[in-house]
């Protein structure tokens, strides 16, 4: 450890800090996803994996084309860009504008809200689905408080079959605007001070503050919570789940439980499964590279 | 800050009016979102479960605390407390520390391997639980890890290392190269920069690694119900599932057993709330 | 580095603590068993003290007992099978659920073992399942589908018990100016409405034959006979009787539906007259014992075009299957028939038949006392006839389709035809894949 240039101490301190890390991320993840798509492409339907008993043979992309020739699959497509729509157009404003109110003290109890905005992501989910389904019932409270206005209103919020996903995606918004709210709030107060003051002192209003500095300081910022946006929303499960499971009429799945229902539900379809789970990371890889894309294009001018 | 931003005190325009007015009615949307389900879950957890079905929305008429102790006892708490406490602390530590030295590593160290194995870590992000489930299961089995502690931590450990790794390298390349070299200058070795100089700069973002960890952790239930057989090892959200199956009637206990999963979470969020926000972003994104 | 080392050397050795699995007792008999259980049923304390009665008869035998519920336990069979991990003695299903243990074989046929039985069970429950075989002994049989009718309500409207569907119609007017339903199902989960309302029409208007037909090759489900069953379902929800918004109701939700007096018949399975009685836990019932008086248990009236009449679905329940790998005439298999007839014996039939939540038990004459009136009517409800629950037929691949289906029905997105169309179309698919 004596001298700093040599470059087997470099090597060495490397390996130590990286291989942990690396040992562990390549078991727990990356082996087993290699082995997922590899799955995708084989007739295995439970059974012996490896050796000579070994249960299956390579079958190609036969379960690609099962997946894409079914309407279900498609259903629960749609549902993942409507999420992610959703995500990127309102959550991310959302979390924006309200981070950017907090952070220019335009209203009172800054703290307060802050602290109530990121909170619901420690309640946990089954809290969530029970406590929205008793509020979306028929018999639940919204019917009651509509029919205070219309004594023949009927709740058919979830029966049309376009609009079921709606009360999901509601829930959703107030689910994780948090954690958007939370990054926006922390970049924007990494902005330096002293170029808002001078802006301010020489008579810039509100408006341009917001279109001349502060935006474009946090370009960066909105392409990455572009990404988790992405990823995030072809990845969404668990709400779902726990509110709908899907239904009705499968009009609310989502990929991820599309793959569920076809792992795990009856007799388990693991090809199928790992084609669909291999589908969204493909898609998510190839929708964060045009973000990417997007980002060098038109992030660069400012 | 000495600077004051405020802009409470300047004359507002009514457009100005009217933008602020919506703004305050969706924060108070929020806020209502948010505390309402809470109480609703703890004033459900006073009801009978009779009760509960017959008056879902109101005030306990009867008010028991009653259903506690039964959820408690029925769903074996005592140990699955201490387990998702030990899984909770386990992972939590390691994920950071293990991510933080790799980030350091990956940062600041120039390695040709850097590029291959930052960028397989970044594609982790994207991948779901539920597509290596079950390929996670055979190797456990193969290992002769299946149903074993250290079987669910190291699973644990690496699911929540890409968010780490990411994080925690972008955090690192923020930290002036000069540091580094000034410190290499004085003789010291890349192991003792990382502990002595790069982890106490890098508090903010451990400290984010570390909350969003701790809650993702202990209210996991998918993979600890594939990878736990024996009660004995089994955590928290494992019992509290078993008072919410599809045709499981019993609310009361169920409420209960949600209030005990998520009182621990909402005094740790309530202690460390202002490191979040410090830490969530501080590094994460170069902004 | 030192620290950094040390920590590191500290982790290896604690490593291994946590490794450290379960020892065998030597000289017993241990059997690894994994249970269905629900901790939150009333009943949960009754399946305790049963599994710890057999613990005290039978000290050489040595449990390792796991138990889970719901989807849990699905996974994590499926998750065992893939491994080949399976326990001694495991909790099943006669088809549908347990399929992957039936196809490949991963569990022993017991009826050599029920050879010197004759005469003990109910002759409909010793029936082969999935595969020609016995691989569990059934605890129950269960009618999956159960009208649990108002009788208080009926005559506060003026009505009397409906005999046809012609009934049901008429009932409409009189039930929506009352401002209640005439049916209720809590449908918001897709198996609901295919288990318990669908598979009795089914049975009633298509008939088994036709089922066992369209198996065969020698019929299509896009036939007359199925489309016509499908569109029973349609006319429900277009004549009035059965509202859209069943499918907006979680399955927890509709037992205290039908006890707030919200319809007039609450359809489901028998095992739901469970949630209506006492909680001993509470001592709080949703319908109290008096009132269990004017609830009347019975099946769906006679529909047009109907076969056969007063049927209701029937599946041979859950009961408890062995490992394939455990030998004949071992010590092991002899400890593990000794578990599964357990289960299933007078005693034990009718301590579960107390809580409520079983139906009638496998074993020829059991009953109890002690029971409160709704559970007296469902240990003594016989239907007229029973017909396939159709999850407990088909391949999953195949049921799921009418699951679907027959919610975009009750949406009206798509017609009795597609919804046939769809169904022969995945049926063709899985055997084309068989």
């Amino acid at each position: 450890m004596k001298s700093h240039t040599r470059p087997d101490e470099r090597l060495r301190a490397y390996f130590l800090l990286v291989l942990p890390a690396v040992t562990i991320y390549f078991a727990v993840i990356a082996f087993p996803t290699i082995f997922s798509i590899t799955l995708s492409l084989t007739d295995y339907s439970g059974g012996i994996v490896f050796g000579d008993r070994a249960d299956w043979s390579f079958v190609g992309f036969k379960h690609y084309f099962r997946m894409f020739r079914d309407q279900y699959f498609w259903i629960a497509f749609k549902n993942n860009i409507w999420i992610m729509l959703m995500s990127l157009f309102i959550q991310i404003p959302l979390g924006f504008t309200l981070a950017y109110t907090i952070f220019r003290k335009l209203i009172v109890g800054r703290e307060f809200f802050q602290t109530i905005i990121y909170m619901p992501t420690i309640i946990s989910c089954i809290v969530v689905a029970v406590l929205w389904q008793t509020f979306f019932s028929p018999y639940g409270p919204i019917t009651d408080f509509m029919r205070l206005f219309n004594p023949l209103w009927e709740n058919n919020l979830a029966n049309d079959p376009n609009l079921a996903i709606l009360p999901v995606l509601f829930v959703m918004v107030w689910y994780y605007t948090g954690m958007y709210l939370i990054i926006f709030l922390a970049n924007l107060q990494k902005i330096d001070s002293q170029i808002l003051e001078a802006a301010q002192i020489d008579g810039a209003n509100e408006r341009q503050m917001l279109f001349n500095i502060i935006l474009p300081a946090l370009s960066g910022v909105v392409v990455v919570t572009a990404i988790l946006a992405i990823s995030g929303s072809l990845k969404s499960f668990d709400l779902i789940f726990a509110m709908t499971s899907g239904n009705p009429a499968r009009r609310t799945s989502v990929l991820a439980l599309y793959m569920y229902d076809n792992a795990f539900k009856g007799s388990p379809d693991y090809p199928l499964a790992n084609a669909i789970s291999t589908f969204m990371v493909a898609v998510s890889f190839a929708l964060i590279l045009v973000t990417k894309k997007l980002e060098n294009r038109f992030g660069g001018k400012e | 800050m000495g600077f004051k931003y405020g802009r409470l005190g300047a004359k507002p325009t009514a457009g100005a009016l009217i933008g602020r007015t919506i703004l305050v009615l969706i924060l108070l949307t929020f806020t209502v979102m948010t505390i309402y389900p809470i109480l609703w879950l703890i004033q459900s957890s006073l009801k009978t479960t009779q009760e509960f079905q017959m008056n879902r929305i109101g005030l306990p008429i009867e008010p028991t605390l009653s259903n506690y102790p039964l959820a408690w006892k029925i769903g074996g708490f005592t140990s699955l407390f201490l387990n998702s406490i030990l899984y909770t602390s386990i992972s939590t530590i390691a994920i950071v520390f293990l991510s933080l030295s790799a980030s350091f590593a990956f940062a600041k160290i120039r390695m040709r391997a850097t590029k291959f194995l930052y960028q397989s870590f970044v594609v982790g992000i994207l991948l779901t639980l539920q597509s290596i489930m079950v390929p996670l299961f055979l190797l456990t089995n193969m290992v002769g890890l299946y149903d074993t502690r250290i079987g669910i931590l190291i699973p644990y450990i690496g699911l929540g290392l890409p968010m780490g790794v990411y994080l925690g390298t972008e955090f690192i390349r923020s930290i002036p190269d000069s540091l580094i070299e000034s410190a290499r200058l004085e003789g010291a070795g890349y192991i003792r920069i990382f502990i002595s100089i790069i982890f106490p700069i890098s508090v903010p973002v451990a400290v984010t690694l570390a909350i969003m960890t701790v809650t993702s952790i202990w209210n996991e239930f998918m993979l600890i119900n594939i990878l736990a057989s024996k009660n004995s090892i089994k955590s928290l959200p494992v019992g509290i599932l078993k008072f919410s199956g599809a045709l499981s009637s019993d609310y009361g206990k169920q409420f209960a057993a949600l209030v005990i999963g998520m009182l621990p979470m909402l005094i740790f969020y309530l202690i460390f709330r202002k490191h979040i926000q410090r830490g969530l972003a501080a590094g994460a994104v170069k902004g | 580095m030192k620290r950094f080392v040390l920590v590191l050397m500290v982790l290896a050795m604690v490593a291994p603590l946590f490794a450290v699995g379960e020892k065998e007792v030597s000289g017993k008999v241990t059997l690894r068993v994994l249970h269905y259980a629900d901790a939150t049923t009333p009943g949960y304390s009754v399946e305790k003290k049963i599994w710890d009665d057999f613990r005290a008869a039978n000290p050489d035998i040595e449990l390792v007992y796991e138990e889970l519920f719901n989807e849990p336990f699905h996974q994590k069979v499926e998750a065992y099978a893939a491994a080949g991990k399976l326990p001694d003695v495991m909790y099943m299903w006669p088809s549908g659920r347990s399929s992957t243990l039936y196809n490949k074989k991963l569990i022993k046929d017991l009826s050599p073992l029920l050879a010197s039985t004759k005469g003990k069970y109910l002759p409909t429950t010793v029936v082969p399942q999935m595969g020609s075989i016995i691989g569990e002994l059934p605890l129950t049989i269960t009618n999956s589908h159960m009208v649990y009718l108002n009788t208080k309500l009926l005559a506060q409207l003026g009505l009397s018990e409906p005999k046809t569907y012609a009934d049901l119609v008429a009932m409409v007017p009189v039930a929506k100016a009352a401002g209640i339903e005439v049916v209720l199902m809590a449908a918001k989960d897709d198996w609901v409405m295919q288990s318990c309302l669908f598979s009795m029409i089914s049975g009633r208007v298509a008939g088994d034959k036709f089922i066992d037909d369209v198996l065969a090759g020698k019929a299509k489900f896009t036939d007359k006979p199925f489309v016509d069953a499908l569109t029973v379902v349609a006319n429900m929800v277009k004549d009035g009787v059965m509202p859209k918004n069943v499918l907006q109701i979680s399955y927890g939700e509709g037992p205290a539906l039908f006890a707030a007096g919200k319809c007039l018949m609450y359809i489901d399975g028998d095992w739901r007259a469970g949630a209506f009685i006492t909680d001993p836990t509470t001592g709080k019932a949703l319908i109290s014992p008096t009132d269990q008086k004017n609830v009347k248990l019975t099946v769906f009236p006679a529909i047009p075009g109907e076969k056969i009449s007063g049927s209701s679905s029937t599946i041979v329940g859950t009961g408890f299957g062995m490992n394939a790998n455990i030998k004949s005439g071992s010590k092991e298999e002899a400890a593990a028939w000794k578990l599964i007839s357990y289960m299933t014996s007078p005693a034990v039939a009718k301590q579960r038949l107390e809580t409520g939540a079983f139906g009638r038990a496998s074993w020829i004459g059991v009953t109890s006392d002690k029971l409160e009136p709704i559970q007296q009517a469902n240990a003594a409800f016989s239907a007229a006839a029973g017909s396939y629950v159709l999850d407990g037929v088909l391949d999953a691949k195949v049921y799921t389709p009418i699951n679907i289906g027959l919610q975009e029905i009750v949406l009206g997105i798509k017609t009795p035809a597609q919804v046939a169309a769809d169904t022969q179309k995945a049926f063709e698919d899985w055997k084309a894949n068989k």
